[in-house]
């Protein structure tokens, strides 16, 4: 491997382009943080920093820098197509931008913007101090953090993947996809997967086992119980994603013949795994934002939430019923009616319980007094934009009518109506509400209600044309198109909408601006008057969450102990028990991270080192004794005087 | 001595022994149909899993036992999906 | 955090010991539906063969019956030693995981030869779509083993150093039901690998 093929993809001016903002990026900040001396502050109260507040906050930072980078691509992706026959990109460049388009909007955006919620706000609501395994948590950051920077530093040594985010065989196989660059695909997520296989395991018992004494299942606040199971989904579907990954591995780079054409391989096998794991994933996105939708709209109408074991129930229906589904992605492959038939009916099932959630937030809005603040406005636009795409979904879970859809732009456009007002909404609506928890100000209700218009329009007027032009056949992962298929107007449509998309998330970094310099700053915990026990403590939260752990007696504690006049936090404080802080999850990635790197590109002496440097730090970790550190109730006390602020 | 052995586990051993020759005994007997040694195989091997998870593992010791019991019958129904869903899709129905 | 209850092992005493048990018991789950996954790429490819070797010319009984006997006789001691460590019986508790992880040895020791036995019939892991998905459950249970040897020593030199108490319990036990699991996942590759391929 010469270092000319290496930087080969430098030679494109849009790659050496990016690769020089992101360099010129990436200097700045270095610079800044070194200039400001924080690299000490950040080191010791975020890198090695075991508290699952913190560790939120870099999820959610990631998952918006993230975000921007797979906007632009996306942004990209319309401009070539806005006119037909368009050059900006040729098509090895848009094979690689759709591919990593989809694989970072999943992986790097979804996963940890709904991780980094989960962080910030589960422990608090169910009343815990910290995640059952603190020191787990930051190697799963670490780990998806590593994943992340694999895939994109692919951009600019070695080339991007470009087989779609499905990876398909036979095309992403060796001998149609020749190189390393899928070698990216499976390595970044295999270890950004293995990372958030561990999230589940922790959250699943941090759960089950860490609640508030009085907090029975039938009192836990719905945005928990949505991630109980939406870890549980974690648990069980990764590791046939790890499974999955490592035969492409073992196929692309150790000459086995699973998704092979010959002897005996079976390519079709691959996107039965794939979506083993895949549409379980789907769910794993979805789910928390109906638990956060439900928190706001609960929150925001004043009202206790409509049909709560309902809810608990559909989503346990849900949970099992998605991995019933899967072979509705490949209802084409070419199997029989009674697969097809199967498949389709379990589909279409799933629509009820998803349905019945529905009806169970029009009813909490019935009677309630709303306001329609920002993270409302989420949860009221996500209803009807949603259901459009649930619509739809069943329409293309019809296998025969299916023959028509798939692979269209109609399928592109379904799953954006799915993903973009469930999951997106519902992750925007979680961030403007927890925000005022996470630090000591909201964002500005102003700037986030333009920025909601303008995602909302923006949105509609992107993925409504992509419906119609689907209808009349235009393809999916196409790079371009002739004048005579009379694409062009609905596509320019399409692209002014994703321009004004575009202007509408840059309107939440703006607000994140505007805001640190003007918002005024809070005095209690409580800025919208919640429910749940997450704001029943200060903001920011101290270190150790709650200075006496809270007893429950019914659902939403916190909302009636407010309107009784009670007292929550009644008792005597006494010494908390915490976990110490580690450096070792951000080594131990940093070391698996170089041995992904040099085992996609097939260094196998560099490899079996850092793999013994690997099983040294989990020995070091076996051999390690740590029994944590004391806070002295003096010093809670004066924490919590301070944060009262009757210092 | 003997408390270093207790019949529990004893008893627990010589069953799985037990039904490690009666799951031979499929290649033992002559024409045994493809089903009928199926049977053989999922009854044998059912058995010493929930002996050694019931017998050794000690699932149901603690307050968490229905937790452990549901998760751990959680992730069988997942990977039987997945047996059988994959085996539906790629070779019965195809 | 670390209040003591006596009424159950002291493995699970502390707070912290009781969610690392519970926490492992969650992965296992997870690990059972990555060899289930392992097990669906098996079944599905188990008759594409190829041009290479089928199930039938490979199997050989008295490996099979020497690994399978190793790897419940193991599964057995490290019952014992646990039933050891729960009466604070240091010294054979440590016996009991010597002799465990000596078993395990054995079962990779014999393994690894089996494995060239395959390769010597003409069965690599490059062969066929089935000799590819063989190997790699086999492979991925026998490096499960594997990494239980190197575990469960760094569990013995702790043991060794610092006796039973509330951290070593606890690890020995989660090892234990590690080997424990590795010793159901073989059960299900001796009846639905080896012995529906000999049928």
């Amino acid at each position: 491997m010469t270092l000319e093929i290496l930087f080969s993809p430098l030679k494109e001016p849009l790659i050496l382009g990016t690769a020089i903002g992101i360099l010129v990026g990436g200097i700045a900040m270095i610079a800044g943080i070194t200039y400001f001396k924080k690299w000490t502050w950040l080191y010791k109260n975020y890198f090695t920093s075991v508290d699952h507040k913190k560790i939120g906050i870099m999820y959610i930072f990631v998952a918006l820098i993230m975000l921007f980078k797979g906007g632009i691509e996306a942004l990209l992706m319309r401009a070539q197509t806005a006119v037909p026959q368009n050059k900006i990109l040729d098509s090895n460049h848009y094979n690689e931008i759709f591919t990593t388009h989809g694989v970072l909007m999943i992986l790097f955006v979804a996963m940890p913007f709904v991780i980094g919620l989960m962080n910030v706000a589960i422990p608090l609501q169910i009343g815990a101090r910290d995640v059952a395994f603190p020191r787990l948590n930051l190697l799963s950051f670490w780990l998806f953090l590593v994943g992340c920077a694999l895939l994109n530093i692919s951009f600019i040594i070695g080339g991007s993947p470009n087989a779609g985010w499905t990876s398909y065989f036979p095309l992403a196989g060796i001998e149609f996809s020749p190189g390393i660059q899928n070698n990216y695909y499976a390595w970044s997520l295999q270890i950004a997967g293995i990372g958030t296989l561990a999230t589940g395991i922790n959250f699943v018992t941090t759960i089950i086992k860490m609640r508030a004494p009085g907090m029975t299942w039938m009192k836990i606040p719905m945005f928990t119980w949505s991630c109980l199971i939406t870890n549980v989904i974690i648990t069980f579907a990764f590791p046939v994603l790890t499974v999955a990954l490592v035969l492409m591995t073992l196929d692309r780079q150790f000459g086995t013949k699973f998704f092979a054409m010959t002897d005996g391989g079976m390519d079709m096998l691959w996107a039965n795994l794939f979506w083993v794991w895949g549409h379980p994933e789907v769910y794993i996105v979805i789910l928390p934002a109906f638990g956060i939708f439900s928190e706001v709209i609960a929150t925001f109408s004043r009202k206790n939430l409509f049909g709560y074991g309902s809810m608990v129930a559909s989503m346990v229906i849900i949970s099992l019923l998605s991995f019933m589904v899967w072979a509705h992605h490949f209802y084409t492959m070419g199997h029989g009616v009674l697969v097809n038939g199967v498949f389709s009916v379990t589909t279409m099932l799933i629509a009820v319980p998803t349905g019945v959630k529905m009806f169970n937030w029009l009813l909490t809005m019935r009677h309630g007094r709303i306001t329609f603040t920002t993270p409302m406005l989420y949860a009221l636009g996500f209803i009807p934009i949603f259901t459009i795409g649930g619509v739809t979904g069943v329409m293309l879970a019809m296998a025969s009518a299916d023959y028509q859809y798939h692979n269209t732009l109609f399928l592109v456009a379904h799953f954006h109506y799915v993903l973009i007002p469930g999951t997106v909404f519902g992750l925007l609506a979680g961030y403007h509400y927890w925000w005022p928890k996470m630090f000591n100000f909201r964002l500005n209700e102003k700037i986030g209600k333009v920025g909601f218009w303008m995602i909302v329009v923006g949105f509609n007027v992107t993925f409504f044309p992509m419906f119609i032009l689907g209808l009349n056949g235009a393809a999916r992962r196409m790079y371009t198109y002739s004048e005579s298929t009379g694409y062009a107007p609905l596509q320019m449509l399409s692209f002014i909408g994703a321009l004004v998309l575009v202007a509408g998330f840059a309107s939440l970094v703006y607000n994140i601006y505007y805001s640190i310099r003007y918002a005024p700053r809070e005095t209690n915990g409580d800025p919208w008057d919640a429910r749940s026990l997450e704001w029943a403590t200060h903001s920011p939260v101290p270190e150790y969450n709650f200075a006496i752990v809270p007893q429950v007696s019914q659902l939403d504690e916190f909302w009636y102990a407010k309107k009784e006049g009670r007292d929550l936090h009644a008792g005597k404080i006494e010494d908390i028990h915490m976990p110490n802080n580690s450096g070792a999850p951000l080594w131990m990635s940093v070391v698996m991270g170089l041995l992904t790197f040099f085992f996609i590109f097939n260094q196998f002496m560099i490899v079996i080192p850092l793999a013994v440097i690997t099983l040294l730090f989990m020995a070091y970790r076996s051999f390690e004794i740590d029994e944590g550190h004391h806070i002295h109730a003096h010093e809670v006390e004066e924490t919590e005087r301070r944060m009262r602020g009757d210092r | 001595m003997a408390e270093l052995f207790p019949k529990e586990h004893v008893l627990g051993f010589i069953g799985s022994i037990i039904l490690t020759f009666a799951a031979l005994s499929v290649i033992w007997i002559d024409d045994i149909s493809l089903i009928g040694g199926l049977v053989i195989l999922w009854i044998t091997a059912l058995a010493q899993a929930s002996l050694q998870l019931v017998l050794f593992m000690h699932i149901g010791e603690t307050a968490d036992k229905k937790a452990l019991y549901i998760s751990t019958i959680y992730a069988v129904v997942v990977g039987l999906l997945t047996v059988f869903g994959s085996l539906l899709a790629m070779i019965w129905g195809y | 955090m670390s209040k003591h209850n006596n009424s159950v092992p002291l493995e699970y005493s502390t707070e912290e010991n009781d969610l690392k048990i519970f926490g492992f018991w969650v992965f296992l789950g997870a690990e059972i539906v990555l060899f289930a996954t392992l097990f669906t790429v098996y079944f599905v490819l188990v008759d594409r063969t190829g041009s290479g070797p089928i199930g039938a010319d490979l199997f050989e009984l008295k490996p099979l019956l020497i690994e399978t006997f190793l790897l419940l006789t193991s599964s057995f001691t490290i019952g014992l030693g646990v039933h050891a460590m729960r009466l604070g019986r240091v010294k054979p508790m440590i016996f009991f995981y010597v002799i465990t992880l000596l078993l395990g040895a054995g079962f990779v020791a014999t393994e690894v030869d089996e494995f060239l036995h395959f390769i010597h019939e003409g069965a690599t892991i490059q062969t066929s779509a089935f000799t590819s998905s063989l190997f790699t459950l086999l492979g991925t249970h026998g490096a499960h083993v594997s990494f239980g040897l190197l575990w469960g020593t760094a569990i013995i030199i702790q043991v060794v150093r610092h006796g039973i108490n509330a951290r070593t319990a606890n690890k020995a036990f989660i090892f234990s039901l590690y080997w424990h699991f590795l010793d159901v996942v073989w059960i299900f590759l001796f009846s639905f690998i080896y012995l529906k391929g000999m049928m």
